[in-house]
């Protein structure tokens, strides 16, 4: 079957490819090829997404993550146009009488900004992409977003977007279309980040000062990534300026950030380094507590990448990221991060033939324990880590077929958990989890085809397998889930295989010049867990794989949505409406222990969910006023035999109604003001719907799991943007960000408990804890 | 795990930096009454207890209904212990009555009137065996929290079997952990078959009247070994009484007892061992 399965994908790529490969200067069907790469004229960078599009004969291309593009035509003159958010579109005149290479370089729209109401044309993008539930935002576009603290923050601004819940007041964690948390794939220049969030949630691993571009995938996640159900956030980091040397930076409340980047051989040679550190705790020495003064609490981001460009053929890159929490108290410490890093070779096998390979690790630990000299002394630590590599080919077979191939091999580490005490006081021995390893192989094709002038079709088939693999010691389970038998399993010994085949189709119907309507379905697979049983989570959880007792998640999608845009392309409106159902997916019975639990396994409790809703969107992208309002009402639900006794249950991020009104308004050249508004129905929760007394305690008698909610969450953010004088020839660009979170001081409920009246313990009443009250702060940010 | 609550109480402080409560108005609706057991036989030679009460709304506010008029006994296969009602819902045995290690004892409850539908109830537990402590010390920390914090350690041979302990501690022979909430309860997975050589099972706050020691004073700590079942009800229990946050708190669950025909609580069977100090002169 397996091998079946991938002669199948291999002769597909084959037959596509065939012609293709046969020469450069050979051409298919007597076309030409017209390539390149796409930059940002003031840095260099290269840019993503870039619409190249011939009108007159509606055809066209889009650069892929390399900036690079392909489009081959018959031979003749044609005018041609490059669009970009952002930047002023450039038009360009050749006669295809050859293969071309041609790059461009855009400029960035600012530059014109005040003089202008109406920046440039917006390109149509909104209804001609062939992909949908997708949302890209680039750097510019996150900036202006107030934040809190005024720690920008990529991962909020996602959660302004139709589909995106974050999972908790202030978090970084988000559920997209109903799904858990983990069940997004996050990768920063392709490696997985397994926890991307700093503090505890109230920022994400992402200094935007070091990324270049942000994509999330809703559904329709391409053929080419898999392993998750919900989502895939594809985060690029800038590759450095190409031109000259830059300073970036800012100092801000909580943090200040520095990035330099620069040419190192110009235009062939760049390097970016950019880190950031918060100072939280640079101030808890003023705190009235005096348990709180002796804290120590931080953490830090160091990016760092390379770009070479060898020859016309041949690109490298080297990325690297590394960031760690420090907690520490006079009782405990404890810290945790990130370290991850990618090597990439793109190579031009021809004009139309893009390749890629792709070396990535990928490190999540934590570490944490008591002071030594004590009976109590320990030291708790955990890791997993990733090994992979892979490749990708993009054929630009012609104008009407965009092949894309590849393939994925990567090996996982996981060691759960060791804790031990600590010196020669301690009573505590050692105790370890089992380690796990696993490996997770996949195989993908896909194709990009236009059909015709208005209908383009995409289609792909991933083949994923995943094996656990020896050393690892394994529990089997009775009925009642108490662990009867472990089988130890010697290093490389193979013994439980996955194989899951995954379709993607989609379609892009042009109905007019302006509108389009678009449809797709996918089934993805997820072979890792996190093992997280509430809301917010916490960087201790631990991810675990599939394995013979813990069949990989399964998920099926289907969306269907309506494009326009209206005046010119100014404004974008978008209507979608999704189905998901999940089969064997994974909840914690009541009162799991999840953490130091060598039989995890034995926690879980297994059953179906479906997910539905309507997203809809008005975008406006250009002129003064800027910005989006968008509205979701969307079900998610669970059945699970042996939790809520088999009934369906509201799944934990289940939110019917949420609202979001992002605006930005350009005053004028040096001043603009942005305001967010965000509405959504409260979490699901379980209350108490009586009382035990036992002892002196009152024990709460429960509602069914999710019967209730919480009250619903609003908030008000707005900031205000000041630009120094620009003046010709002046370096150093500085400007002041003055941002208020939570406006008009709403107190949303971070956590409702039930409480015993201390002055007359029969009295119960509910209290609510929230986090913030109006966050006021101050950034000042500068370039030079 | 003890470490385990620093870290909580870690995260916690961090939030608690920002975060603020205050009361809020949350109806809730009422589900169906069910009887409350609330027993346990013990190797004490002393009278034996169980009571019984029902479930209420969850705003009640007063005590919950006791439970009259029930024919009550506990009995090890052999013999039998009648268990007399001698206040509202409060049904004991004669005094002299206690539980031997390694029996497994059935309480037997027969309602007077149902409830939930059904007047009969049961429940089983098994005693076992606890190992004498050693010996038990105090060491005074006065710089932690502002008067000082006594730490309770203890000194004790733990057997290599897989056991789960409570430990209460005494003032001056009066019982300062009173409420399941404050009771410490632990397997031995991190130290099983050790010498535990003065694991803490107590911090007493010298701040407070509650638990603020004088020299002189006799501090006793009574340590029961405790069946999984019992361990686990005490875990759940603490856990729903202790409030739940979004970081660490899975959903809401039933504490999950040990009676038959859907009544709520637990019938314990634990043995029980001692062991005292006196609190030496400090500061």
């Amino acid at each position: 079957m397996k091998k079946y399965l991938i002669l199948i994908l291999v002769s597909i790529v084959l037959l596509c490819q065939s012609n293709s490969l046969a020469g450069e200067n050979i051409t298919t069907q007597g076309k030409f090829t017209l390539s390149g790469y796409v930059r940002d004229a003031l840095n260099g960078e290269m840019l993503v997404g870039v619409t190249v599009y011939c009108p007159e004969i509606k055809t066209g291309a889009v650069t892929n993550v390399y900036g690079f593009y392909s489009l081959s035509l018959a031979p003749g003159k044609y005018a041609l146009r490059y669009s970009y958010i952002g930047f002023n579109p450039v038009e360009k005149e050749i006669n295809l009488d050859k293969n071309i290479t041609l790059d461009i370089n855009l400029q960035p729209v600012e530059s014109v900004l005040g003089e202008v109401v109406i920046i440039g044309k917006r390109t149509d993008e909104n209804v001609r992409a062939p992909e949908m539930s997708m949302v890209k935002l680039d750097i510019k576009t996150i900036s202006k977003v107030p934040a809190l603290l005024g720690e920008i923050d990529v991962v909020k601004v996602l959660q302004l977007l139709p589909g995106v819940q974050s999972t908790s007041e202030g978090s970084t964690g988000f559920s997209v279309r109903g799904g858990n948390s983990d069940q997004n794939l996050i990768l920063l220049d392709e490696a997985t980040i397994h926890n991307a969030s700093h503090l505890i949630g109230f920022f994400s691993v992402f200094n935007n000062d070091a990324v270049k571009d942000v994509t999330l995938y809703k559904g329709d996640i391409p053929a080419a990534y898999g392993g998750r159900l919900s989502s895939l956030l594809d985060v690029r980091m800038k590759d450095g300026n190409a031109k000259k040397l830059g300073f970036t930076g800012s100092i801000g409340t909580v943090s200040s950030k520095l990035t330099i980047e620069g040419p190192i051989i110009k235009d062939r040679t760049t390097f970016l380094v950019s880190g950031r550190r918060t100072y939280a705790d640079l101030f808890l020495p003023f705190a009235k507590d005096e348990d709180v003064r002796d804290n120590k609490l931080y953490f830090y981001d160091l990016n760092l990448k390379l770009s070479h460009v060898v020859n016309e053929n041949d690109r490298l890159y080297l990325s690297g990221y590394s960031g760690r929490d420090t907690f520490k108290n006079q009782f405990a410490s404890m810290g945790f991060g990130n370290s991850t890093g990618s090597f990439r070779w793109n190579h031009l096998f021809s004009k139309k033939l893009f390749f890629n390979l792709s070396l990535i690790y990928s490190n999540y630990n934590y570490e944490l324990g008591t002071p030594e000299g004590d009976a109590n002394s320990f030291k708790w630590t955990s890791r997993m880590r990733d090994y992979s590599a892979r490749f990708d080919f993009t054929s630009y077979l012609s104008g009407k077929h965009t092949l894309r191939y590849g393939g994925t091999s990567m090996y996982h580490e996981f060691f759960p958990g060791t804790a031990y005490g600590l010196g020669s006081e301690s009573a505590f021995n050692e105790f370890i989890l089992p380690k796990q390893h696993a490996l997770e192989h996949s195989l993908y094709a896909s194709d990009e085809f236009k059909a015709s002038q208005k209908l383009t079709l995409k289609y792909g088939l991933r083949l994923a397998l995943f094996q656990n693999i020896g050393p690892g010691t394994y529990y089997s389970f009775d009925s009642n889930y108490e662990p009867v038998d472990s089988t130890v399993y010697g290093k490389g010994d193979i013994f439980n295989t996955y194989l899951s085949l995954e379709p993607r189709l989609a379609f892009t119907y042009l109905l007019s010049e302006v509108s389009s309507v678009k449809g797709s379905y996918s089934h993805t697979a997820q072979f890792l867990t996190l093992a997280q049983n509430s809301t917010a989570g916490t960087p201790l959880d631990i991810w675990f794989p599939a394995t013979p007792n813990v069949k990989p998640q399964l998920c099926d999608q289907g969306s269907l949505g309506y494009f326009r845009n209206f005046e010119q392309n100014m404004f974008e409106v978008s209507l979608e409406g999704y189905y998901k159902y999940f089969r064997q997916v994974i909840d914690f019975r009541d009162h799991a222990q999840l953490l130091l639990n060598p039989y995890l396994e034995g926690e879980l409790r297994i059953g179906t969910g479906y997910s539905y809703g309507i997203e809809s969107m008005v975008r406006k992208n250009s002129g003064r006023l800027t910005g989006w309002v968008s509205y979701t009402y969307s079900r998610s639900f669970r059945e699970i035999p042996e939790i809520n006794d088999g009934n369906r249950y509201n799944a934990p991020y289940d939110k019917p109604h949420a609202l979001n009104v992002v605006v930005n308004y350009d005053f004028s050249k040096r001043i603009s003001a942005s305001a967010t508004w965000v509405y959504a129905t409260g979490l699901p929760v379980t209350f108490p719907t009586g009382r035990a007394v036992i002892g002196n305690a009152i024990i709460p008698i429960y509602s069914n799991r999710n019967a209730y909610r919480m009250p619903d969450y609003h908030r008000l953010d707005v900031s205000v943007t000041l630009k120094g004088k620009e003046k010709p020839g002046k370096r150093w660009h500085g400007e002041w960000n003055l941002s208020v979170y939570n406006v008009y001081n709403r107190h949303n409920a971070w956590a409702i408990n039930f409480t015993q009246d201390p002055q007359n313990p029969n009295v119960t009443y509910a209290e609510k804890t929230y986090l913030f009250a109006v966050v006021p702060a101050i950034t000042y940010n500068f370039k030079f | 795990m003890k470490s385990l609550r620093y870290i909580i109480i870690l995260f916690l402080a961090i939030t608690g930096m920002y975060s603020c409560t205050e009361r809020i108005d949350i109806p809730l609706d009422d589900s169906d009454v069910r009887l409350v057991v609330d027993g346990a036989i013990t190797t004490d030679t002393s009278v034996q207890t169980v009571i019984l009460s029902s479930t209420s709304s969850y705003y009640y506010n007063q005590l919950t209904p006791r439970v009259s008029g029930a024919q009550v006994s506990i009995t090890d296969g052999s013999q039998t212990f009648a268990l007399s009602e001698v206040e509202a819902g409060k049904y004991c045995t004669d005094a002299g009555v206690f539980g031997v290690p390694g029996r497994t004892y059935t309480l037997n409850i027969k309602l007077g009137s149902p409830i939930g539908g059904t007047t009969d109830y049961s429940a089983v537990s098994t005693l076992y065996p606890v190992v004498p402590l050693d010996s038990i010390a105090l060491l005074f920390h006065p710089d932690w929290s502002e008067k000082g914090i006594w730490e309770v350690k203890c000194y004790v041979q733990e057997p290599p079997s897989v056991d789960f302990y409570r430990f209460l501690v005494l003032r001056n022979n009066v019982i300062l952990t009173d409420s399941i909430d404050e009771w410490f309860v632990t397997d031995d997975k991190f130290f099983n078959g050790n010498y535990t050589n003065g694991a803490t099972v107590a911090y007493l706050q010298q701040g407070t009247p509650q638990e603020g020691l004088n020299t002189g004073d006799t501090v006793t700590v009574e340590v029961n070994s405790i069946g999984k079942g019992y361990a686990n009800f005490l875990w759940e229990a603490q856990a729903e009484l202790r409030g739940s946050n979004p970081l660490f708190s899975g959903p809401p669950a039933n504490v999950k007892g040990n009676i038959t025909n859907g009544a709520v609580g637990y019938f314990a069977a634990y043995s029980t061992t001692r062991a005292y100090t006196l609190t030496p002169v400090f500061k």
